[in-house]
């Protein structure tokens, strides 16, 4: 699906994604969104978060309408 | 655990990762049956799982080393342009959206499942599960096919390149079934592929590609575990290697078996060893 605005929603959900996994680094997300009981550094999550965030740009770079 | 009980498990665990029996079915089973009292859901454990599976992935990555350089390659040429231009790109993109529901549903469930389904008995079970399971990817294959010999039904199926991404994703989240023990990681994926209409031998390649990065992955992020005080790391490396070297002997058997081969006798065989197991437990031999 080529869409601008399509590639500027996934742009979006992926800085949402760093900043999730930037939080869990530093352990600022609250344990309700993780499966462990402490707040504190989530390794797992960040990680997770990181790739998502590779992917949704990965995503919106395929969905940009490229002018050639 | 002693050390022959470590290597016995490396070997166990590279042995059986790569065929369609699952490994962690035969993990719990096989020590109940032998009587061996080490707890696996002791935190002492973990260190040596992860040792075992970063001998796994360690082997999958020297089988397809030379492949994996290309996808790589062909993963950031895509990503950047963000236009697929050959199959190693295509392949590279559908490995990523393989990987992300397995992770997504690993960080999410993986441990819940485990704990959930962790005993002997629900493992037996469910590997008797997975050979119906096996059957029945099989039996939907065969009504596809068409010709006589084994090489002409074959043809008609696809390389891993030319799955669609919506079969590669649901591929990929099939392997969070795996986290039940008793359920095969390669088997749901490789008769994913089955289903999906790729050859069999490319069906185990595509799994096996899909198989390394999610348990390379699961692997390194338990890595600091293995510096905790009290790990017998010398035992656990050198099973490890027995893993790993069992792993990639399997790999080489399983993709020359695939040529030709078919799913069904690992179907029968986990069919038979789940019932069998559950008779041994139940009656205490």
């Amino acid at each position: 699906m080529k869409s601008n605005t399509v590639a500027v929603g996934l742009g979006i959900l992926g800085i949402i994604f760093v900043i999730a996994a930037v939080l869990y680094i530093v352990g600022g997300i609250l344990p309700t969104f993780t499966s462990s009981s402490a707040a504190g550094t989530h390794t797992k999550h960040a990680i997770l978060c990181a790739v998502l965030a590779v992917a949704s740009f990965v995503a919106a770079n395929f969905a940009r309408v490229k002018t050639v | 655990m002693t050390f022959g009980q470590a290597l016995f498990m490396g070997l166990l665990q590279g042995a059986s990762e790569l065929f369609p029996v699952s490994s962690l079915g035969h993990a719990v089973i096989v020590p109940s049956l032998l009587h061996w009292n080490f707890k696996q859901s002791d935190p002492s454990f973990v260190p040596f799982l992860v040792l075992l599976h970063l001998g796994t992935a360690t082997a999958l990555l020297i089988l397809y080393r030379k492949e994996w350089v290309v996808i790589i390659r062909g993963f950031f040429a895509a990503a950047f342009r963000g236009q697929m231009r050959d199959d190693n790109e295509r392949l590279a993109m559908l490995l990523l959206t393989g990987t992300i529901p397995a992770a997504v549903l690993g960080v999410l469930l993986e441990t819940r499942i485990k704990s959930l389904f962790a005993s002997p008995y629900a493992a037996a079970a469910f590997l008797a599960v997975n050979g119906v399971l096996m059957l029945g990817f099989e039996q939907l294959r065969r009504r596809a096919e068409r010709g006589s010999t084994r090489q002409e039904q074959e043809e008609h199926f696809a390389r891993a390149e030319r799955i669609s991404f919506r079969a590669a994703a649901i591929v990929g989240a099939c392997q969070a079934l795996a986290f039940i023990p008793g359920i095969s990681r390669s088997g749901v994926t490789i008769g994913g592929g089955l289903v999906a209409g790729l050859r069999h031998q490319e069906a185990v390649r595509f799994s096996f590609l899909l198989a390394t990065p999610t348990i390379l992955g699961a692997g390194v992020i338990e890595v600091p575990q293995l510096f905790a005080s009290g790990v017998p790391v010398v035992e656990y490396v050198a099973a490890a290697v027995l893993s790993g070297l069992a792993a990639y002997a399997s790999a080489r058997f399983l993709l020359r078996y695939f040529r030709s081969g078919r799913l069904d006798p690992y179907g029968w065989y986990c069919i038979a060893a789940g019932l069998l197991s559950l008779a041994l437990l139940r009656f205490g031999l």
